[in-house]
């Protein structure tokens, strides 16, 4: 204990020197401001800042590209409340509930709430990264192809319900999805798929250029053409109209719990990341709820739970990194990068090696949370006052942050037209009332559940049953067959008793 | 300091001739050499940044901004292994503006691996250098029964597809080398390939795959922390990251020796002048403390080939990947 104290010490006292402070802040409202403006997310923002960070010490330039990491998805739901349009690619789930809110009057109150919740979320991951890291990091180990196919199709199963609307127009844009996530590089033969000879879309689409074509682009072009006015009215703003009532509290702190945790155990298994941790996260509140069918018209659960889920799960994407060198997600793996440009390679003795680098920065990942849910509650009243903004003034300058913001992930142009043809077909879709969400679920969800399914029967030679033969995998597969049970069920059973019903009158006209 | 010195002078005298033999041969570029750089100069790293590709493109870049006297502007075009980044270096003019730090995947195996590639890595590009060579490393884990070459060897042979490789995806050098050491050792190992080297090496640590021809940098760290073991290293001889480890060749594969490399490349037909002035400048470059750092801390192997070397070395590396992947069945 006195030597966690220690360590506690020693982080705090290379986090709280003026310099560290000062790339934090830095960090941490730069990442605001790319989680803010469409487009432009952390990885792209990371990658130009990178550059810059060549002359910095070490664990100061750590402490600000973590900082614009995570500093993003505070940001993130932002635009997705106000505007309907995601901040980031992961934060596309917000508008689900997000927007509906900001429609009833109350964008102050869910920009407030996603602000706590993006505080508990990262609280909670950091306090297992603290305290629990080479741990979580030795169970994540245990995680084969075999484990992440299971936990993958247990998501797919999951989120395939999370949709208002009609099940088969969800069920339909699901597989749209997969079929878009299978333009690629086939990773077990090396073969280019669906790319049509174009060697930019030999990687596949973009997730970046798929989520803000069909969110982004696709809500502005659907508003084109309407009034010349501002987006909402806007009165002058209370303070309390942003504070929650009792009830609301109430209705906040368990998803927001439930959300940290999924955020955490996704954010911790490398090769996931903050997408897959608010889909999954969203889909579970709705199964759990007791009324559903309040998501998606401005549920604050629906809110909550994905956005605590994206902080728990980008500061979890810590463990394996400085745990076991192995980032845990796109993003980490460039702040690995940055390690080794500043001569620190990052493995097993990392924590041991570089102490004052590993506490100093998971402490300025303490500094950094409350700088961030001190600067994001006062700018509420500017966001909010974003949507005074008319249209013409604003759309434009949107739909260049998005070009921007690809553009910038590979400096590469190909990547704009990409995203204007995922604008022309979302907008195709939101006309004939195709939701977007499940399109972005299958595309996330598909290549990796092939993926993984693919390199499990390369390592079990084609043997099927090892997916019931592995204990994590079992489990995980009972899951979602017990999820799967409780879709079917309720209709199931309200299908026997509407046939009891329909038998009943008919037997008593007999 | 004094070996720098004279080592830049005899080089700096060699280019002076080599630009006097070309000014006879082609006025015109001599010309276009003389005033070159007169406008800053891009280095494409046809990767996202903050990979070794990335961090010796903006070091060299770094040298060469000071002793060309432009700036040297290094720009992230990654996709598709290198490949994205690479062709739009091949179509781009030959003027010595827009240069490639290009690698073996990108400058190599994928000319023996693809036909559908929108360039030639052999004739769309002249090397300025190929700059530093690094060998990789066969490691299992430290509680594998595997101990040595030899172990493994017996294995594959007795168990054809069940000596599980890991690797960062097919077509790279890692990949590659499995291939050669299959081919080579007369085994059929399996190769189980990842997307991108970290997934590959998670799979290892947890035990589901047995071994990795791993960087040199990366593994090292592992071996350091009890978690992995080294069986052998691919290149000629002992690697000063890992003291004491043998090479393939001397674990039993006679005259075997894997690299994986970087260069420095224009677009094809870039006057002799400029490749002689940029080659002139790298290798100085390469003499540079800031250099000698990161090639001690990444593990890497110091070669800075000529450009009409760096031209041979690419023909004689295609040659060798396009057999190992005829031999090994590869073709797509």
């Amino acid at each position: 204990m006195s030597e966690f104290l220690a360590n506690i010490q020693l982080g705090l006292s290379t986090a709280l020197s003026a310099e560290a402070l000062l790339f934090c802040f830095l960090g941490v409202t730069v990442g605001t401001v790319v989680g803010v403006l469409p487009g432009i997310g952390a990885l792209a923002a990371i990658s130009l800042a990178l550059p810059l960070t060549y002359y910095l010490d070490p664990t100061t330039a750590l402490i600000m590209l973590a900082g614009i990491f995570y500093g993003a998805q505070y940001g993130g739901s932002t635009a997705s409340i106000l505007l309907n349009l995601p901040g980031t690619a992961t934060s596309a789930i917000t508008c689900l509930d997000g927007y509906p809110l900001a429609q009833q009057g109350k964008a102050p109150l869910a920009l407030f709430v996603t602000a706590i919740n993006s505080f508990v979320g990262s609280s909670f991951a950091i306090v297992l990264v603290m305290g629990f890291a080479p741990l979580i990091a030795g169970f994540a180990l245990k995680f084969s192809s075999t484990e992440y196919f299971s936990v993958m199709l247990l998501g797919l199963v999951a989120a395939s319900t999370l949709s208002v609307g009609s099940p088969f127009k969800a069920l339909a844009m699901v597989v749209f999805g997969i079929v878009l996530g299978q333009v690629g590089t086939d990773v077990n033969t090396g073969m280019f798929r669906f790319n049509f000879g174009i060697l930019e879309l030999a990687d596949g689409f973009g997730l970046v250029a798929v989520a803000m074509g069909l969110f982004g682009v696709a809500e502005i072009m659907a508003n084109v053409g309407q009034a010349s006015g501002a987006p909402m009215g806007v009165k002058g703003m209370r303070f309390k109209d942003m504070i929650p009532s009792r009830s609301e509290w109430k209705e906040i702190w368990k998803p927001t719990l439930r959300g940290s945790v999924i955020g955490s155990f996704v954010g911790a298994l490398p090769g996931t990341g903050p997408g897959i941790a608010s889909l999954m996260a969203y889909a579970a509140e709705k199964r759990l709820s007791r009324d559903p069918s309040q998501f998606g018209k401005g549920s604050l659960a629906g809110l909550s739970a994905p956005e605590a889920a994206n902080n728990a799960s980008v500061q979890a994407a810590f463990i394996p990194t400085l745990s076991l060198g192995i980032p845990g997600d796109a993003v980490v793996a460039v702040l690995m990068g940055a390690m080794i440009l500043h001569g620190i390679t990052p493995g097993p003795n990392l924590i041991n090696d570089q102490p004052a680098m590993f506490w100093g920065l998971i402490m300025s990942f303490w500094i950094g949370n409350l700088m961030l849910l001190f600067l994001n509650i006062p700018l509420i009243g500017l966001w909010v006052r974003l949507l005074s903004i008319p249209y013409r003034l604003l759309y434009p300058a949107i739909i260049l942050f998005i070009c921007i913001g690809v553009y910038s992930a590979d400096n590469n142009v190909f990547d704009i037209y990409v995203v204007l043809a995922f604008g022309l077909i979302g907008y195709a879709m939101r006309k004939f009332s195709y939701p977007a969400t499940p399109v972005l679920l299958g595309f996330i969800l598909g290549p990796l559940l092939e993926e993984h399914f693919r390199r499990a029967m390369l390592l079990s030679h084609g043997d099927l049953t090892i997916f019931l033969q592995r204990p994590i995998s079992l489990v995980f597969l009972l899951i979602s067959l017990m999820f799967l049970g409780s879709v079917f069920m309720p209709g199931l059973r309200s299908k026997l008793v509407s046939r009891v019903r329909r038998n009943a009158p008919s037997d008593d006209a007999d | 300091m004094k070996t720098i010195f004279s080592k830049g002078l005899v080089s700096a005298g060699l280019a002076l001739a080599i630009g006097a033999a070309s000014m006879f041969a082609s006025p015109a570029n001599a010309v276009a050499a003389d005033s070159y750089p007169d406008k800053p100069i891009t280095i494409v790293v046809p990767f996202p940044p903050g990979g070794s590709t990335d961090l010796l493109a903006r070091k060299i870049g770094e040298a060469l901004s000071s002793s060309l006297g432009q700036p040297v502007v290094v720009e992230n075009r990654g996709g598709a292994g290198g490949t994205v980044g690479a062709n739009y270096v091949a179509k781009s003019d030959p003027d010595g503006y827009t240069l490639l730090m290009g690698v073996t995947g990108s400058n190599a195996i994928s000319a023996a691996l693809r036909d559908d590639l929108p360039y030639s890595p052999v004739t769309d590009f002249d090397p300025v250098s190929i700059v530093i060579s690094s060998p990789l490393v066969l490691v299992v884990r430290e509680d594998s029964d595997f101990k040595s070459v030899q172990d493994v060897i017996a294995y594959a042979k007795a168990n054809p597809e069940y000596f599980t490789h890991g690797t960062p995806g097919v077509g790279t050098s890692m990949h590659m080398t499995g291939e050669l050491f299959g081919l080579e050792s007369g085994t059929k190992l399996l190769h189980v390939p990842y997307k991108g080297s970290a997934a590959a090496l998670q799979d290892l640590l947890g035990g589901q795959i047995n071994a990795m021809f791993g960087d040199i940098l990366v593994t090292s760290e592992y071996v350091k922390s009890g978690d992995l073991r080294p069986l052998a290293v691919t290149g000629t001889k002992e690697h000063f990251l890992l003291k004491g480890v043998p090479t393939i060749a001397e674990a039993g594969i006679d005259g075997f020796a894997a690299f994986s490399w970087q260069g420095v490349f224009a677009p094809a037909g870039t006057p002799t002048a400029v490749l002689d002035k940029l080659y002139t400048a790298v290798s100085a470059a390469l003499e540079t403390d800031a250099l000698k750092e990161v090639f001690a801390q990444r593990g890497f192997l110091v070669e800075g080939m000529n450009p009409a070397d760096s031209k041979a070395f690419i023909a004689s590396e295609v040659d060798k990947w396009t057999k190992v992947v005829e031999a090994a069945g590869l073709k797509k």
